[in-house]
């Protein structure tokens, strides 16, 4: 049984926090009032709930674009960008098919976030396989790309018609994501099934096997007969469209409009999540959970505690660092690898 | 790979304790401020959140602050407050007014104030600090001190009350001279002090004498490009010719504490009524504040006409022009 690297990773998450409350009464407030409110803002009552329910969903499907693009050993470090184009096409797309009968207009703008998501990670594997540009390199420069895109979106052709702000109009009602309860959105029920659908895929079909073993191995893949090209471009097209659904996602279930900033940097934190995760489907929505409780808690410890929120990021950076640290010292055994490739029968 | 079952155990740890934890403070009458930046920022956000110290040291009031960049924190936070039970929620700045609209017929017993905007519901007002006043009488001593030069201003974002404060900066400039130069340039962020730098040094070496910035905090930047190019600079917003004794001129200033604590004796004493609330030079919200150390630095005669003109724009002898909002 797996029992110590979650022991690791219960204590790595439990040093996160001691650190934390050191950070805390170093900085001069009273801890128990601070993570009293952060616990509270992320969990309390059903708003809370609520709250992280709509900061998870994001986080879930670029952590999980993430973790499969790792899985494959492709470092796809874009899924901000990718999130970014998602939102542009379904606000575009939104707004262009606002007159279609009910259920059309929402589909089409979440189809073209996808599709636009899917395309920003083909344009890196695009580099990558005939211009042999690596990865890391070109979705980093494909964020900065999407991020001025949305910036010139919102402040030429597609800033609202009032002419006031540097945001598109709100998209008509049609567009927009039914809610389930609350202001949770149907968004969240999506990234659950996508989270599914992504453990199919990689541990039920040859597809998913074939980004593990070129993950794994590439070389030993090649010999197998698995085109790494291949892969890679799949893999990214698959990454982007999760992320690109992200950010479809987040115009059409919360904020029902594009603007500049419009991020907040999902497409980062997604890493720490796919790290956190191990980069297991099942993992990814914990940990999903947990960074999208702790950014909802945030806010309400600021408010409640005034505690700046900056603090919530040191949490985060300090859980994914104790992490990696921890996973370091575990003596690697040959079970690790051989499970990297054929973990076949998990449960998430 | 292991199984994820002790993240999950965490998570229902975290259950538990929250449900314990959520403790509620007393009442009794309470502020909020939203602001959209650092309240280190030296200018918009540091004036509002001093703003809100005078209201709890005025009013016995309790405070809370709030750091928000995105419309669904806005509303979040919004939401938050009016049902913890808060008399009056400050979103600080034209941006906040849609999420007010939103939040506010759930909430009628708060009242949502926002700082610059059009929006009035019955429990939504906006305050519209007429800042143009003052940067209109900047523009006048700064095309006053450089006849045959040009004058340039710096934008963080090209918003309405930004833009509207560079038309009167502009109007100013050519009180004197219809057709006198003015640049304007935006960087398109609230708080890259490296890219208000580079603006306004390409602004200057263009031939740009005096520099105008209405940046948050962005705005350093420009001090530091105009301190190295050895001209000067005019703050905004509160005066801040102590970020940059030796850049900055003069700056157009905003009382944003005077005003907050009259809104917020309103609401205290149930006399609030929702309109749009505007504060100008008259009543002395708004105002031209020069650096102490840098007066020698304007000629008596030219401080004169300045001080004509800004007479002229306090008793509505002129009038400013404002964007439309």
């Amino acid at each position: 049984m797996n029992l110590a690297p979650n022991v690791l990773r219960l204590l790595a998450i439990a040093v996160a926090f001691g650190v934390s409350i050191l950070v805390l009464i170093a900085a001069g407030s009273d801890p128990i009032v601070a993570l009293g409110a952060l616990v509270g803002g992320a969990l309390g009552d059903r708003y809370a709930l609520a709250d992280t329910a709509l900061k998870t969903c994001p986080l879930l499907f670029t952590g999980l674009a993430v973790a499969i693009a790792f899985r494959a050993g492709v470092w796809n470090i874009g899924a901000e960008g990718q999130l970014l184009v998602g939102a542009l096409a379904a606000t575009a797309i939104g707004s262009a098919a606002g007159a279609l009968p009910a259920p059309l207009p929402a589909i089409c703008a979440l189809g073209s976030g996808v599709l636009a998501g899917a395309a920003w990670g083909g344009l890196a594997a695009l580099l990558r396989v005939t211009r042999n540009v690596s990865e890391i390199i070109g979705t980093i420069m494909l964020n900065f790309i999407a991020i001025r895109l949305v910036g010139w979106a919102v402040h030429g052709p597609m800033m609202e018609q009032a002419a006031r702000y540097p945001q598109s109009d709100l998209l008509p009602a049609s567009a927009l994501l039914p809610t389930l309860v609350d202001r949770v959105h149907a968004g969240t029920l999506l990234a659950l099934l996508a989270a599914l659908a992504i453990w199919i895929v990689l541990f039920r079909t040859t597809v998913g096997f074939r980004w593990r073993a070129v993950g794994a191995n590439p070389r030993a893949a090649a010999v197998q007969g698995f085109d790494p090209n291949r892969a890679l471009v799949s893999v990214m097209l698959t990454s982007g469209a999760l992320a690109g659904a992200a950010g479809a996602i987040e115009v059409l279930g919360v904020t029902g409009r594009l603007y500049g900033q419009f991020s907040a940097g999902h497409g980062y934190t997604a890493i720490a999540v796919a790290l956190l995760a191990r980069l297991h489907p099942g993992g990814v929505v914990l940990a999903a959970i947990l960074f999208g409780a702790l950014a909802a808690g945030a806010g309400a410890m600021q408010r409640v505690a005034g505690v700046s929120a900056v603090f919530v990021s040191v949490v985060q950076a300090v859980t994914v660092f104790s992490v990696l640290a921890l996973e370091a010292v575990r003596p690697r055994r040959g079970a690790h690898h051989r499970g990297g490739a054929d973990g076949g029968g998990e449960s998430p | 790979m292991p199984r994820p079952t002790l993240l999950a155990w965490l998570a229902t740890l975290l259950v538990l304790t929250g449900g314990c934890t959520r403790g509620e403070e007393s009442s009794g009458f309470r502020v909020a401020l939203l602001s959209p930046g650092p309240i280190s920022d030296a200018g918009w956000n540091a004036a509002a959140y001093e703003g809100l110290l005078a209201i709890a040291a005025e009013l016995d009031a309790g405070t809370s602050q709030v750091e928000t960049r995105t419309p669904p924190e806005f509303e979040e936070a919004f939401r938050d407050y009016a049902r913890r039970g808060f008399a009056l929620v400050i979103g600080h700045g034209f941006e906040f007014q849609d999420a007010a609209a939103a939040v506010a017929p759930d909430f009628p017993t708060t009242v949502f104030l926002t700082t610059s905007g059009n929006t009035v519901r019955p429990n939504v007002a906006p305050i519209v600090f007429r800042l143009e006043e003052a940067t209109f009488v900047l523009g006048d001593l700064a095309a006053r001190m450089a006849p045959d030069g040009k004058i340039c201003a710096v934008g963080g974002m090209e918003i309405p009350s930004v833009r509207s404060t560079f038309l009167a900066f502009e109007a100013g400039a050519r009180y004197g001279r219809p057709d006198y130069p003015v640049t304007i340039s935006y960087i398109g962020s609230w708080d890259d002090i490296g890219s208000a730098r580079t603006a306004a040094l390409a602004l200057i070496d263009n031939g740009c004498r005096f520099v105008l910035h209405n940046a948050d905090a962005a705005g350093p930047g420009v001090f530091q490009a105009a301190a190295q190019r050895d001209v000067y600079a005019f703050g905004s917003n509160r005066a801040q010719h102590e970020v940059n004794p030796r850049a900055v001129l003069a700056s157009a200033v905003i009382d944003i504490p005077r005003a907050f604590v009259d809104v917020a004796t309103q609401v205290k004493q149930g006399t609030f009524r929702s309109r749009v609330i505007e504060r100008t030079m008259a009543d002395g919200s708004i105002s031209v504040v020069y650096n102490p150390l840098l007066t020698h630095v304007i000629p008596d005669e030219i401080r004169a006409a300045v001080d004509a003109t800004e007479q002229a724009v306090r008793t509505r002898v002129i009038t400013v022009p404002t964007a439309e909002f």
